[in-house]
Formats: structure tokens, sequence, C-alpha cells
């Protein structure tokens, strides 16, 4: 069975500043990952490092079969769903026209995009401007993209914070179906329940090191 | 085929989102029809030096400004949107172009229209066949500054001085587009041919699409 | 430290003999004492070019390499260039004040790239000190430099291509227009000048590698947040 991710004694060094050192982690097919972390502590840069979209510094670092350090990542890249800190639309386009740029960019059907609005709740919603609606609807944008993907990798920075009950079992099911597809994903967040309710096993990030918490 | 769906694609919404934001044709195109307005009272010139001066000035001010058309708010990207067009698989080349694409649209209309607005308010002296050329000229103006303002963008990203910066970087690398702009007219007037001149822009507009696409992934790499 | 200790006293040996060609060479008949300051102008221009060069260079292999050396090539030249640039200019115009009667000539272009050459390796040096990350600053530098070379050439050829009152190459294929004496000065300063870019050069690689070596091991980012004090949050 092919790893999904491998990180093997991995350092990424940003600025001068070493944020994951000897970092190890391995990630099999229908792996749940829960990442939690103080300030500061190097999660975004892990999600980054595992979305092949940090280099890093040393070590190892294979993401569905391709080492990072690869010149042409795209194949793999488009395996990725990330759902990252901060909304990503764009303000001036409707919820819909955002989710069609997103998918004509990478290839996607385009004509399962309304489906996909209608999924996550937003068929409704699809003509507003991304600048008016809440954070919570922008999200759901965001989890819509990564359902038109279906993802073998599935990295949520923070995913679930700001978000409503209903939102949060979309999240829930998102995940479900990733690893039901036989992908794996992993969850970074300060909410250690969050993280307990959805993932089989729970880190904590500690001096650029993922150290096991029961 | 890709290359050209993603620069298409993102050249579109480029131009969508300008339509709705109005940078360029609601603030900075007024802005600089004062600048053309305050330029011949703060000289305090005679309707015969404001003829004169009138392409001249259309040139300074067309760059300058021209820099803030092509830095606007709504072609720079945040770290969240870059991420997803690079998971996406959107090639950097195919950035830069589409970006180009959309921004030069955008420069060739406000250098249009600001060529338009000072005809009408220094009435130039222009030399027969001079109006062809100027149009000729601005195109060929708008597409090297707009290349020049996508990289000069590019480099400075996420910085916190970056208009101020990237401008201070595209005014002395514009200045040969000016040059050749502004010595084709004369040319006419001097009868010493504008092939020259034109061929100047061209090359350099070449030299900077092809600078844009090759740099475009260590640019990518460089945030 | 010996290597730029050896290269400066090369260099000062160098420009005093240099200088002393050009204040022996009989003064020149339209342009008297003040030709003498053709001595240290075109060497300054010749080598500012030749720095911003060395700079494209440096810029294009460490996109190439990515090694920090070239970035500290890259980055010590253009610093070096920008100086030459400036002595160039400020002597260009002590010499058209006294020679065209006017210090700065709006219709000359080589005149006026010059000064945007200048322009261009200020925004370099500012770019590059508006960025903290090390690999970053590197990156979008070496890009910044190997575009910014455009402007080298384009300075050089301007004066063929446009008309001026400045004065053409003085030394072309088919011979110079100088006076054996002042074309004589102008050479050995030409030498004497490229022994000093070298040393400056080797002096401000070699801080630029103390520096690198000061920098503390990267410490771990993380390590800077510390758990809250929860028990004494309402005393604050």
């Amino acid at each position: 069975m092919e790893n999904i991710a491998l990180l093997s004694d991995t350092r990424v060094t940003l600025g001068g500043r070493t944020v994951l050192d000897h970092l190890d982690l391995t990630l099999t097919p229908g792996d749940c990952v829960g990442v939690a972390g103080p300030n500061g502590s190097g999660k975004t840069t892990l999600v980054r490092t595992l979305a092949t979209l940090q280099t890093i510094s040393a070590g190892q670092a294979r993401v569905l079969g391709s080492d990072p350090g690869d010149r042409r990542l795209t194949a793999v890249r488009r395996q990725i769903g990330l759902i990252g800190h901060q909304p990503s639309l764009i303000p001036e386009l409707t919820l819909g026209e955002n989710l069609h740029h997103l998918a004509r960019l990478g290839g996607l059907g385009s004509d399962r995009v309304d489906n996909a609005l209608d999924v996550v709740g937003l068929a409704d919603a699809a003509d507003r401007r991304a600048e008016a609606c809440s954070f919570g609807m922008k999200r759901r944008v965001e989890i819509a993209h990564v359902l038109l993907i279906r993802p073998r990798l599935l990295l949520l920075d923070e995913a679930a914070s700001g978000l409503d009950e209903a939102a949060r079992e979309l999240v829930a099911a998102m995940l479900r179906s990733v690893r039901e597809r036989g992908g794996a994903a992993v969850m970074v967040s300060h909410d250690r329940s969050h993280l307990a309710t959805h993932c089989d096993a729970l880190f904590a990030l500690r001096s650029g090191r993922l150290e096991p918490v029961s | 085929m890709i290359f050209w769906r993603q620069a298409l694609e993102i050249a579109r919404v480029d131009l969508m989102v300008e339509r709705r934001a109005g940078e360029t044709l609601r603030i900075v195109l007024p802005f600089s029809v004062v600048a053309l307005m305050v330029f011949p009272l703060a000289l305090d010139l005679h309707l015969g030096l404001v003829s004169a001066v009138g392409v001249g000035v259309f040139w300074a001010l067309g760059i300058l400004f021209g820099m803030q058309v092509a830095l606007r708010q709504s072609a720079s990207d945040t770290p969240e949107r870059r991420d997803l067009h690079v998971l996406a698989g959107v090639e950097p080349a195919a950035r830069f172009t589409g970006r180009t694409l959309s921004g030069g649209i955008l420069m060739t209309a406000y250098l249009g229209l600001m060529l338009l607005v000072m005809a009408i308010l220094f009435d130039p002296d222009v030399p027969a066949g001079g109006w062809g050329v100027l149009v000729v000229s601005t195109i060929l103006v708008a597409v090297g500054l707009t290349e020049l303002g996508t990289l000069a963008g590019e480099v400075t990203t996420g910085l916190r001085n970056r208009t101020a910066l990237a401008s201070l970087i595209v005014a002395p690398l514009a200045l040969p587009l000016v040059i050749g702009a502004s010595q084709s007219v004369e040319a006419l007037e001097r009868e010493t041919g504008i092939l020259p001149w034109i061929l100047l822009l061209i090359a350099g507009d070449l030299a900077l699409a092809v600078a844009g696409v090759a740099l475009a992934r260590p640019l990518e790499e460089a945030r | 430290m010996t290597r730029v200790r050896v290269l400066m006293s090369l260099a000062a040996v160098a420009v005093l003999i240099g200088l002393w060609f050009a204040l022996t060479a009989p003064p020149d008949a339209l342009q008297g004492e003040y030709a003498r300051l053709l001595g240290i102008h075109p060497p300054s221009m010749w080598l500012a070019f030749l720095a911003f060069g060395v700079t494209a260079l440096g810029s294009i292999m460490w996109l190439i390499k990515k090694t920090d050396r070239w970035d500290q090539l890259a980055s010590a030249s253009a610093e070096i260039g920008v100086i030459f640039t400036a002595i160039g200019l400020f002597t260009g115009m002590v010499w058209g004040q006294a020679v065209w009667g006017t210090p700065w000539d709006w219709q000359d272009p080589r005149l006026m790239s010059t000064a945007v050459m200048f322009f261009v390796y200020l925004a370099y040096i500012a770019l590059r000190n508006a960025i903290e990350d090390p690999t970053v600053r590197a990156r979008r530098s070496a890009i910044l430099g190997a575009i910014a070379v455009v402007q080298v050439p384009l300075v050089y050829f301007s004066v063929n291509l446009f008309r001026t009152l400045h004065q053409t190459q003085s030394i072309r294929p088919d011979g110079s227009t100088m006076p054996d004496e002042m074309l004589t000065a102008m050479l050995v300063n030409l030498v004497a000048f490229t022994i000093l870019f070298v040393a400056l050069l080797a002096a401000r690689l070699d801080v630029a590698k103390v520096e690198a070596e000061a920098r503390p091991a990267a410490p771990l980012a993380g390590d800077a947040v510390r758990p809250p004090r929860l028990s004494e949050v309402e005393d604050v």
C-alpha cells in the first residue's frame, strides 16, 4: 500500500528560523491525523510542506509518490485539497463565479459546480459577491471546491473554526468521503476536542517535531 | 492548450474584477486628468507652449500614472489564492501571460483615453501622420509598461511598501519606453524615419515578454 | 583578510599611478585642465557597467545554482556599481559645466539613461533592504538583477542612436580621437579602477561572509511562544 505522504527527519527553515526539525510523519490511505500546537509552532508550515508549497531544507518529503523538490508537480498537486487559515476567494466575484473560476483553472468539470454549491447549501447565495458574505459562507465555497477536486490528500488548517454546526458537519462529511475513497487527511487546529472527534491519531507540534498525544 | 486556457481565464477574471472595482477608469484616470490640468497651471504656460509640450506631458504622466494601473490592487493575489493557483496546476508563465493580457488591455484603454483628453486640452503640435504614430506607440508602451508592472508587482508581492518600491523599480526601467515613443514622433518632424523607434519599442516589449515567461517560475518560488 | 589587504594595496598604488598620469598629461586645447577628468569619468562609467554586469551574472548564477556566494557577489557588485555610477555622474557634471557650460543636458539621452541606471540599482538595493528572509531576498533580487542589466547596453549604445552633445565613444575600431597622453591616462586609470573594483568586491564579499557566519544558529521558531500564566490573568 503506497503511502499518501511520508516526511522523514524533515527540516523546514523560514526566514532564517527553523520551523520544523527532525519531523517524522507517515500517512497511509484512510488515515486522519490531527495536529495541535500553540501559536507559532509551525502548524501552517507543516500543512504547506505536505501541500508541496514549501520546500524542505533537510530530510525527506514524499507526497503522493512525488518528491516536492521535483520541478513538475502538477499531477500530484491536483490531488491535494487545501483549506487554509484565511478564505481565498476573490472579493469582487460572486460565490458562484469564484467556484467556476477555480474549477476552470484546475480543469475540473464546470458542470459540477452548481451541484457542488447546492450540496454545501449555497445554491441560493451563489449570486452574492464574496465581499458581502460571511466567513462561514466563504468557507463553504472552499469546501465545495475540495468536493470538486476529490483529493487523495486533504489538508485542513483551522478549517472548522468560525463555522456553524451545519458547516462543521459538512467538514466531517468531507473527511469521511476522502477517507472512504482511500485518501488521507491532516487537520491542524488549536481545538483538541474537535481534532479528537474526527482523527484517529493526535499529535502535538512541539519544538518542530510531532509528539503523539494520547 | 492548457496554458492558454489558464492564461485566458486569469485575464478574463482580472478584467471582470477591474470592471467591478473600477480602480483604473474610475480612480486612476480622473486623477491623471487632474494632473494633466495641473501641469500648465503650475508652469504658467502660454497657449503656444501648451501645444508644444502636450505630447511630452502625456508620456510623462502616462508612464507615472500608468504604473498605478499596472500595480493596481485588483491585480494582486493573496497568499492563499496563490497557493490555490499552484495546487490547481496553474503554470507560472500562464499567470504572467494572463496578467499581462488583462493589464495590457486596461493600460491601452487608460493611455488611449489619456491621449484623447490631452488632445482636447492641449491641442498639441503634431506633424502629419503623427497621430497614427502616437496611437501605435501608445499601444506598444502600454504592453511594455504592463509587463514591467507585472514583473515588479511579483517581485515586491507581500512587502509592506510594495506600491512605492514597485514604482521605484518600474519608473527608471520604463524610461527607454518613453524615449522610444517620444523619439518616434520627433523622427516624423525631423523626417529621419520612425521605424527604428517603433522597432525599439517592439524589441523592448518582446524582451520583457521573454523575461517574464522565463522568470515566471522563479518568481512564483520567490514568496 | 590578507588577500584583501594585498588587493587594496595594489589598488592604492594603481590609483596613485593613474592619478599621476592624469595630472601630468598636457591640458587639452579645447577642454583645458578639465580634460584630466577624462581620466576618471570614462573609467568610472566603464566599471559601473562591469559591476552591473557582474550583478547580472551573480543573479543568473544564483537562479541556477542557488548558492549564497552568488547572491553575495551580485549584491556586493551592485553596491560598488552604484558608487561608481555616482562618481561618473558627478565628474561628468563637473566636466559638463566647464566644457558645455551646463552640468546637465536634458536632451542628452546618455546622461539620462546613466541616471536611470543609477536609480534602477538603487531600487535593487532598496528591494534587498525590504526583505528579511534571505532566500526570498536572494531570489527576488536575482530576478531584478537579471532584468536590470538590460540598461547597460542601452546606455552604451544610446550615444549612437540619438543626436547628442555628448562625445561618441572615444575608442572605436578605427582608432581613437583623443591625444595620446590623455588616452594613456584614461587606459591606465581604467586598469587602476578595475583593480580597485576587484579589491572592493573582495572586501565586501569578506564582510558578507563574516556577517553570514556571525548569524546565530537558526533557533526554533515555536520556542519563542510560552504557555500563558492563566492563574495570573486577573492580576493584570
